[in-house]
């Protein structure tokens, strides 16, 4: 091992740059921001400060705490819906057959086109007169089943999920291959030996081998669930009457469209404290799993 | 090159993967494979078909192919929304910012998953809080701030910020990608008489291909769709992005479906040539890079 | 890697040839400015980005007088509509305002009055009195911050509540068009046991309930006085017995299936196109979808369709014959505009809103709050019948409007808190407490 000067001089070069980028551009301003959040301010003009005033306001509004719980469900279903679905599709197909290729392609195609066409094409699967959903239904026998998808509160949430997970399955399953590519044949050929196969292989020695990973990705889920945005200002905008609200979608709902600035940089604190929570539990929980 | 040709024998490594995967498809996974591309790849399919619809075909027929083929919607939103120079500037935004992330993330990803130092978990921390950040509450600081220090309406209010917020990924990805690679390489090239930067440039970063890939794709496509930042940076017409033509065809009173498709068809496939170019990358994975690099 | 490495490579080198590029770029910018150093350097921003006829028109009007100031270097930025108060709204935050730029009525133009970001322009409506006249009365009412100052022109009309229906249908189905608000609830049993939508809708942005109906509907039933002093929370309060009946006839709408099922997530055009392709028998909308409409409609299908007012409620104090409107977007100047570049913007404000601009943005089949004759061929025939209608009405107060920014967000979501089962009275409670907090502040 080189001297401890000679890493001392690497580590400082090498993560100086990207640190520095970073806190400037990114820690910088949501400080600045949420020092905003300690004043009444419109974004223009005189701002008076407040305290806690908007935290507290925030906290009492019905309409934050449904955005929370809509947060949360795309939490939930974002974990349960797009990590084993990435995680069984890149083990199928890590492969480098052609057949997995060209199916590895059509799974991470969604991720290729804007929101904006997700939701277009989403809202039309959704239609209330035309959409597919329906259609189909009505071919199969259930007409009492149709609905606006999109319109009814408590069921909307939930039509939403769909597809933010249908969009997110691609990158993760790049990610996951990625992960698997990189786990040396020797390991399998000892698992062979020692007679792991199939499920047992899987759970004994692929799962722990990318254990790593998978952490990551859960983060990655639980943060972009919290800041989702683009597909619900797309087919929802938050309604009706703010039934799809969701924590992003209510930070800028305050802040460009109601000009409450100070409001809305108080909401986006509590966003980043929220995710920085359960981060913290998804830590504690995977790394017991872990020993 | 002997080096790297040791190194690859000591992690030899199945190309193909066919060891990896699970024991040969059945015929009914293949067919719900096939099920699912369908379902993922139509939204494409039907973007292309719309692009080339009069508005009135659109809302009449939304599934079926296009009466007329009208190749007008492409032209005119090309024209309209300025796109070819909005394309070269999306272009060279997103590359620099692409290129940035990759050298700053995985630089910053190797050293915090190889090296113990003080300020290690402060700075793990701090990238880890970077995920958490929605990037609509930092608009407004962003911009007093590039503001005072005259950066706004160039490339760069687009560039830094950008890799900036792409950063934290970059470098969890990286981060965990390392956790798989085997120490022994390292040792093996220190051994070789390497310093930290040719155990990086020559051993570690030609093993990261896969990740690279990774990132760049994710990179791509949020530089290339980002509106926000755009809208909002950047004021010369001539550094305008993609994104803005795209949507320029509705007013808040109304939208013309054919115009805003035929933009986005433009838009898409800059996306769909970077993926597949990639795609292979993250495949051809480490000892086809390791041998021939 | 090899490949990664030689295509980084390649992109590198596309990267540095557009850097030149755009280095040379603005390098020539900054050459041209010092050279002609005597010339007037003028910003606009707008949001006239589309293809639409009426978009088309301004920036021609605004490319006219460039040509025609030579000694003015105009910087004319036409930024989407989707982003255009986001963008202003962040910039005002770093008061970095252009010397012009577009604003709308209502609170948008007022919360930048009150940041003390705007400067009248009544100078230069001063300087041309008879066309300031022409503008018809109320034009500028949402402009007048002070007494006698006059902060921007408008340059459209907005005229929200339009009935348009389709004659084919009503003819079908022997049906009356409704002038009564039992007239209307017969049609609406008529079509709907027929299987037709009544009334289309899409209220996907919540603000299109509010606006082309509420306004309209509330005004028959309280009078345009008791909604201008509930505004200033005056003598009037959104939980009196009247507007809580203007919200039930609504609520009656709604229960009666008036709307096509999902109403709340499809858009505007969308409801636009389920309307003339004949699947609703009436849609309620502003003088927008005539423009929308003519881009996407084919002329057999705008033949039948026909435009007349809400029907009249029963007892109600205000005029039925009446519209929802008021005055549209103008040019505000920023309070930094100083000087010959003041002298400049104030030029271009008559260039983009005089007498000539109106009578060309009529032409465009679009609506102007200024009294004008149009060319009757070189504008579509619905846009004539809508244009003539409007002249011949009365126009009331849009509610978004008047209501602070807050209250207009709060009634817009409680008219789809009503459509999926919410009360009148709670929806009353809400708008009443949003106004009165910003009233206090």
């Amino acid at each position: 091992m080189p001297t401890a000067l000679r890493s001392k001089g690497f580590i400082a070069l090498a993560l100086l740059p990207a640190l520095l980028l970073f806190v400037v551009f990114v820690i910088v301003p949501i400080f600045w921001s949420a020092y905003y959040g300690v004043f009444e301010w419109k974004g223009i003009g005189a701002s008076k400060f407040i305290g806690a005033g908007n935290y507290r306001e925030i906290l009492q509004d019905p309409i934050f705490w449904r955005a929370l719980k809509n947060n949360l469900i795309l939490v939930i279903s974002a974990i349960i819906g797009q990590i084993p679905i990435a995680l069984l599709l890149a083990l199928v197909l890590v492969k480098n057959s052609f057949f997995s290729r060209f199916i590895r392609s059509a799974v991470f195609m969604p991720m290729v086109l804007s929101t904006v066409v997700v939701g277009l094409i989403w809202g039309y699967i959704y239609h209330p007169q035309f959409g597919l959903v329906n259609t189909i239904l009505e071919a199969v026998g259930l007409e009492s089943w149709t609905r606006a998808w999109l319109s009814v509160p408590h069921v909307n949430i939930f039509a939403i999920t769909i597809p933010i997970n249908w969009s997110n399955i691609g990158p993760y399953m790049i990610i996951f291959i990625a992960a698997l590519q990189n786990i040396s044949s020797e390991i399998y050929d000892a698992a062979h030996i020692d007679g792991a196969y199939g499920r047992k292989r899987l759970f004994y020695v692929t799962l722990p081998m990318i254990w790593s990973t998978v952490v990551v990705t859960m983060v990655l889920c639980i943060s972009g669930s919290l800041k989702a945005f683009d597909h619900v200002m797309v087919m929802t905008q938050g309604g009706p009457a703010q039934s799809t609200e969701l924590l992003a979608t209510y930070m800028y709902n305050n802040t460009f469209r109601v000009y409450r600035y100070g409001y809305g940089s108080a909401v986006s604190t509590i966003i980043m404290i929220i995710s920085a929570l359960l981060i913290g539990i998804n830590y504690i929980l995977t790394r017991r799993k872990e020993r | 090159m002997e080096l790297r040709t040791t190194t690859a024998a000591n992690i030899a490594i199945d190309s193909t993967g066919k060891k990896l995967a699970l024991k040969g498809l059945s015929v009914l996974g293949k067919l719900i494979l096939i099920g699912y591309a369908v379902l993922t790849l139509y939204p494409l399919y039907w973007l292309f078909i719309s692009a080339f619809k009069t508005n009135e075909d659109f809302f009449k027929n939304p599934y079926s192919l296009p009466h007329a083929w009208m190749i007008e919607n492409i032209t005119r939103a090309w024209k309209l929304g300025n796109m070819g120079r909005a394309m070269l500037n999306s272009t060279f935004v997103t590359i620099t910012a692409v290129i940035l992330t990759l050298v700053l993330g995985i630089l910053a990803g190797y050293v915090l998953s190889r090296f113990e130092f003080r300020f290690k978990k402060v700075a793990v921390t701090l990238f880890l809080a970077g995920l958490l950040i929605p990037i609509h509450s930092t608009l407004v600081p962003l911009f007093l701030m590039m503001n005072k220090i005259h950066l706004l309406d160039t490339y760069w209010a687009l560039i830094l910020p950008y890799t900036a917020f792409e950063l934290p990924l970059a470098v969890f990805l990286a981060i965990g990608y390392m956790a798989s690679i085997p120490r022994e390489i390292e040792e093996a090239a220190m051994i070789d008489g390497n310093g930290w930067w040719g155990v990086f440039g020559r051993v570690i970063f030609p093993l990261c291909s896969p990740i690279v890939a990774t990132i760049s794709i994710l990179a791509f496509l949020r530089f290339w769709n980002d509106f926000s930042f755009a809208l909002v940076f950047i004021n010369s017409q001539v550094l305008k992005t993609l994104p803005l033509s795209l949507s320029l065809f509705s007013d808040g009173f109304g939208t013309d479906y054919s115009l805003t498709m035929g933009a986005m068809a433009i838009a898409v496939i800059p996306t769909i040539a970077v993926y597949l170019i990639l795609q292979d990358q993250i495949m051809k994975g480490m000892v086809a890079g390791s041998v021939k690099g | 890697m090899k490949s990664i490495r030689r295509m980084s490579l390649l992109l590198l080198i596309m990267a540095m040839f557009l850097a030149a590029c755009g280095n040379s770029g603005s390098g020539s910018n900054k050459a041209d400015g010092t050279k002609k150093e005597e010339k007037i350097k003028l910003s606009i921003w707008h949001n006239f980005a589309g293809d639409d006829l009426r978009a088309k028109t301004v920036r021609d009007l605004i490319d006219k007088f460039a040509q025609e100031h030579p000694e003015v270097e105009l910087d004319a930025q036409a930024i989407p509509p989707d982003g255009y108060r986001q963008r202003l709204s962040t910039v005002a935050a770093g008061n970095e305002l252009p010397d012009l730029f577009f604003v709308y009525a209502g609170s948008h133009s007022a919360e930048l009055y009150n940041a003390g970001l705007l400067q009248p322009i009544t100078e230069v409506t001063d300087q041309y009195p008879e066309w300031r006249d022409k503008f018809l009365p109320g034009a500028f009412d949402p402009y007048t911050f002070e007494p006698d100052k006059i902060y921007s022109a408008p340059i459209g009309m907005s005229a929200t509540s339009i009935l348009y229906y389709n004659k084919s249908l009503f003819e079908q189905y022997n049906v009356k068009v409704p002038t009564t608000w039992d007239e209307m609830m017969i049609a609406i049993d008529i079509f709907n046991e027929n299987k037709i939508t009544p009334i289309a809708l899409g209220n996907k942005a919540p603000w299109v309930a509010q606006s082309t109906i509420i306004g309209s509907l509330a005004d028959r039933v309280t009078g345009t006085e008791w909604f201008m002093n509930a505004v200033a929370q005056n003598g009037a309060e959104f939980t009196d017995p009247e507007f809580i009946e203007a919200l039930g006839y609504f609520k009656q709408l709604v229960d009666k299936k008036v709307f096509q099922e999902g109403a709340n997530s499809i858009d505007n055009t969308q409801a636009e196109q389920y309307f003339i392709q004949g699947n609703a028998a009436m849609m309620i909308s502003g003088a927008w979808s005539l423009t929308n409409m003519a881009a996407s409609a084919s002329e057999e299908q705008m033949n039948v369709v026909d435009v007349t007012v809400l029907p009249a409620i029963p007892g109600g104090k205000g005029n039925a014959n009446s519209i929802s409107g008021g005055a549209g977007g103008g040019l505000a100047l920023s309070t930094r505009t100083e000087g010959a570049v003041k002298d400049a913007a104030l030029e271009l404000i008559y260039a983009v809103s005089g007498p000539e601009a109106q009578k060309a943005i009529a032409e465009s089949n679009s609506m102007v709050m200024y009294d004008t004759d149009i060319d009757e061929s070189k504008v579509s025939s619905l846009y004539y019948k809508a244009f003539n209608l409007v002249k011949q009405s009365n126009i009331t107060p849009v509610y978004d409007a008047y209501l602070s920014a807050e209250a207009a967000e709060v009634i817009n979501n409680g008219l789809q808190e009503i459509m999926v089962g919410g009360t009148p009275e709670s929806v009353a409670k809400k708008l009443q407490e949003a106004q009165a907090r910003s009233k206090n502040q």
